[in-house]
């Protein structure tokens, strides 16, 4: 790998800084009790703000609220069922030219989670991300790649601002040989 | 909910040990609605360069979550998680979580909270970070 192709590589990521995932994407689904009681059971959280109905009523906000920290949860995008392309999608695009560069692994390496309002049965999260940055390649324990930090909002159907996630992730070339301990 | 003193700067928050198993891992995965192999499949996670399956952020966020509204209380609102990764969690470490008030301005209806944090496994510091809460009457 000549540093020239890296710096090359560097400077296709660095004109992804400033661009969007494209117009807000829908949740598949609205905020709901059952995922809510997965996610409690899954983190073992009992605080019944989140599960139970007699309890919120009287609670902070008089019904049963999604835990925050799901936020992400909500419009999470599969990429193994990748939706009808849609052009000029930055955060989509920047992971395929990392990934054909041979940055196909990843890990988040930090995020700032902002919380506007709970969200509550019904809301239906748009979300939509904006590239701040894209760190110039470094050499990790996991091995060589860029950090690339994303800004997220999170808006309810009426277009008011429900939360924003500043998520860093760590896009790297894996240092392990394959099937190594 | 007492408010005042409870949360004065420089309370710690009681210690809390999880031990962090691949049914942690894989249901906090699924639970987030991250179905990155690497979060469920041991083949997949040796083969993108970890040793096992690792922790999502989203699980320690989610029980980092649990960790302050369990002291807090259920009325506690949280405002803000700032959180930095650090040594992934694997199936078979015990995280430690501990945590103090660094900020604490009490007023009619409750009290604005700051606490610090940290999630310690044997390899370092998984996770630390601040978090922001309002903590009513």
């Amino acid at each position: 790998m000549s540093d020239l192709v890296t710096d090359e590589l560097h400077a296709r990521l660095l004109a992804f800084v400033g661009r969007t995932s494209g117009a807000p994407r829908v949740a598949a689904d609205a905020v709901n009790a059952p995922m809510i009681r997965h996610w409690c059971q899954a983190m073992g959280d009992e605080n019944p703000g989140y599960t139970d109905p007699d309890w919120a009523e009287s609670g902070p906000f008089g019904q049963i609220v999604a835990p925050p920290a799901m936020l992400q949860s909500w419009t999470h995008h599969d990429r193994r069922f990748p939706t009808a392309t849609e052009p000029g999608n930055a955060e989509e695009e920047l992971v395929d030219v990392l990934a054909e560069a041979g940055y196909t692994s990843v890990v988040a390496t930090g995020c700032t989670l902002r919380f506007v309002r709970y969200l509550t049965v019904g809301d239906r999260v748009h979300y939509q991300a904006t590239i701040r940055s894209v760190s110039p390649r470094k050499s990790t324990a996991l091995g060589e790649g860029y950090f690339v930090t994303t800004e997220m909002r999170y808006i309810d159907a009426a277009g008011e601002p429900v939360g924003a996630v500043d998520f860093v992730t760590l896009r790297f070339r894996p240092a392990r040989v394959s099937g190594g301990e | 909910m007492t408010g005042g003193a409870v949360f004065a700067v420089g309370t710690p928050l009681p210690a809390r040990q999880i031990d962090v198993t691949t049914t942690l891992i894989v249901c906090g995965a699924i639970a987030s609605r991250d179905f990155y192999a690497g979060h469920h499949d041991r083949d997949a996670a040796v083969r993108a360069g970890s040793p096992d399956v690792f922790m999502n952020i989203m699980t320690t966020a989610g029980l980092v979550s649990g960790y302050l509204t369990d002291w807090a209380g259920p009325r506690a609102v949280i405002h803000e998680i700032d959180l930095r990764l650090g040594a992934p969690n694997y199936p078979g470490d015990v995280m430690r979580l501990t945590g103090d008030v660094v900020d604490s301005v009490t007023g009619e209806t409750g009290a604005a909270v700051t606490v610090r944090f940290e999630g310690r496994n044997s390899r370092g510091a998984h996770a630390r970070g601040t978090a922001r809460l309002e903590i009513r009457q």
